[in-house]
């Protein structure tokens, strides 16, 4: 019974992962056969100041778009885990963007970032000040991208974090009230830390999520301008499937999963540690 | 500040009618800062829609409208003229409909079997499983195209994959190699472990096989997990860009999401066009959504907390 299942998971995803690693030290230009070439790809990356690029947009994306999303997502959370009229509406509102479409969603913000008839730029001229065009604009281009990231990623992370939240034990605000601890106060003495698990949690996924950012870069900016939003997975879908070098895009997606298992350890390190 | 300071000092006690007000005006308070937070979030969907039915006139003005000057059906069958937006939706349909029912059927095979059966190396096969649910997308998407690339005897290639283009352009290569997910496995085993055993004895003594203790027994009892699933994998595969994105190339095969984004590169000016085809590829997922919300909610609930 588990057979078609075992055969569909070594076939696309064991056998890719292996050939991902061998390939990675090959030079393979799929219209003649590999040939050996060691750590060439490796050095290649290291000494490629695009793909340093994307690796530094990719962190940077990274590093905004989850902690600014996971704040507001609990924020939101906590707000909504109490009895509250509109209560599965706001939550299905604060969800919407998670359960549409990456491609269409970047659509949307493509035409509320335009910089001639966008809404973006409409709302500013209306309070005077000038707009830009800003997923033109080297400066302003990532930041764009990122904002869209972490409108988009607040859903998710809202849920983890009200699933969370029905495990922690009310007894303990009844008795933060009884000593006159005000509601911020007990946000941050009593629920911050009960949802400690949770935020650990939350922050791996979507550290991997936003690692692997695609969709949005592809329809917003194409990754530039000049490589000012280019992200790590960009740059193996162009080694691919534009420049069809596929050994050089096996060791770049190599070092993305490089990436995604170190931050994952160091995090688990740090789980370990605090719950001794 | 007061609040850090040990609460030694008994407040004065505040009247009933205090009391009260405070409590509405921090009612009002919260539903001011969620109703501002959850605009926030809409009005990208709304403006989608309103942008859709604007005329191109009113589409090229400054600063923009908000409420369409005058509601331009038409711009839904302009869009399905500019680009077969009506053969992209069906696309995305038969592929995600045939997604869910792959994973509804091999899934639940393999979750039951891997909570339900033992045999020997189950844990093993468990564990493997889980380590394919880590592996990013990115670490075994070009060997995916490339198998899918040198299928043998497909697509004019020969025994060695060779003389062809193997499965890219055909249906196999959007349906195949997306169709299983070792997370709906993950997910399907979970549900079927959450199963009191006395029934499998049950069933065994009366001499039931597997495959009918799996399809009239267990899985009745958990319908809303296969919903859950069902779901989950619909919106997946309806969302997905990239994979859809690498394998085809003829308009007759491109599903919604890639065919928006081809429109959009070509027609980049066609913004009536472009949002008509933007609120057919998001309609369909926010009508799932919120109908069957609690399933949804479940199911990612489910997938976050694992």
């Amino acid at each position: 019974m588990v057979a078609p299942a075992v055969a569909h998971a070594a076939i696309w995803i064991a056998v890719p992962v292996l050939a991902t690693l061998v390939l990675s030290f090959t030079d393979y230009r799929v219209f003649a056969a590999p040939r050996w070439i060691g750590f060439g790809n490796y050095v290649e990356i290291w000494h490629d100041q695009v793909f340093r690029k994307a690796t530094w947009n990719t962190v940077v994306y990274t590093f905004f778009t989850v902690p600014f999303s996971m704040g507001i997502a609990v924020v939101v959370a906590v707000l909504l885990n109490q009895k509250l009229r509109l209560r599965t509406a706001y939550r299905a509102a604060f969800f919407l963007p998670q359960v549409t479409a990456t491609v269409a969603i970047a659509m949307v913000w493509l035409r509320i970032y335009n910089p001639q008839f966008g809404p973006l730029n409409g709302v500013l001229s209306f309070f005077g000040v000038p707009g830009r065009a800003w997923l033109a604009d080297p400066d302003w281009a990532l930041w764009s991208v990122i904002v869209v990231g972490v409108w988009q990623g607040i859903g998710l992370k809202m849920l983890i974090y009200l699933a969370a939240l029905q495990n922690v034990d009310e007894n303990l605000y009844e008795a933060a009230a009884i000593d006159g601890a005000s509601p911020v106060r007990q946000f941050f003495a009593i629920t911050l830390p009960m949802l400690k698990p949770a935020t650990f949690f939350v922050f791996v996924v979507s550290i991997i999520g936003a690692f692997q950012v695609f969709d949005l870069v592809y329809v917003l900016t194409d990754g530039g301008p000049a490589n000012a939003t280019t992200m790590m997975t960009y740059e193996v879908y162009r080694s691919a499937f534009q420049d069809f070098r596929m050994g050089m895009a096996c060791a770049q997606s190599v070092v993305l999963f490089a990436f995604l298992l170190f931050l994952t350890i160091v995090n688990r390190r740090l789980t370990r540690s605090d719950e001794k | 500040m007061t609040a850090t300071a040990p609460a030694i000092r008994a407040r004065p006690a505040p009247t009933a009618a205090q009391a009260r007000r405070r409590r509405l005006l921090v009612r009002v308070g919260l539903h001011l800062l969620l109703a501002l937070g959850a605009v926030t979030m809409i009005v990208p969907f709304v403006w989608m829609l309103l942008t859709s039915v604007k005329s191109p006139a009113e589409l090229a003005s400054f600063p923009p409208t908000f409420w369409p000057d005058e509601w331009v059906w038409s711009n839904y069958s302009g869009a399905m003229q500019a680009a077969p937006f009506a053969t992209y939706f069906r696309n995305s349909l038969i592929i995600a409909t045939g997604h869910t029912l792959i994973t509804l059927l091999f899934g639940s095979l393999a979750g039951y079997a891997l909570a339900r059966i033992p045999f020997r190396g189950r844990e093993l096969l468990f564990l493997g499983f889980i380590a394919m649910l880590m592996i990013p997308t990115y670490t075994k998407i070009v060997p995916q195209f490339l198998i899918v690339r040198f299928m043998p005897l497909s697509g004019g290639n020969d025994l060695f994959g060779q003389g062809g283009s193997g499965w890219l352009n055909t249906w196999w290569a959007l349906l195949i190699p997306g169709g299983l997910s070792p997370f709906a496995i993950f997910l399907f085993r979970q549900f079927y472990l959450s199963l009191p055993r006395e029934l499998e004895e049950a069933a065994r003594i009366d001499g039931l096989g597997e495959l009918r203790i799996w399809a009239q027994i267990y899985t009745p009892l958990i319908k809303p997990a296969v919903a859950t699933v069902a779901l989950l994998t619909f919106q997946e595969s309806w969302n997905n860009f990239l994979w859809p994105l690498l394998v085809t190339t003829r308009d007759e095969l491109r599903v919604i999401q890639v065919g928006l984004a081809v429109f959009q590169q070509q027609e980049n000016t066609a913004w009536h066009h472009l949002m008509a085809g933007t609120t057919l590829a998001t309609v369909p997922m926010v009508l799932l959504f919120l109908l069957a919300q609690r399933y949804f909610i479940q199911g990612f609930t489910q997938a976050g907390i694992k």
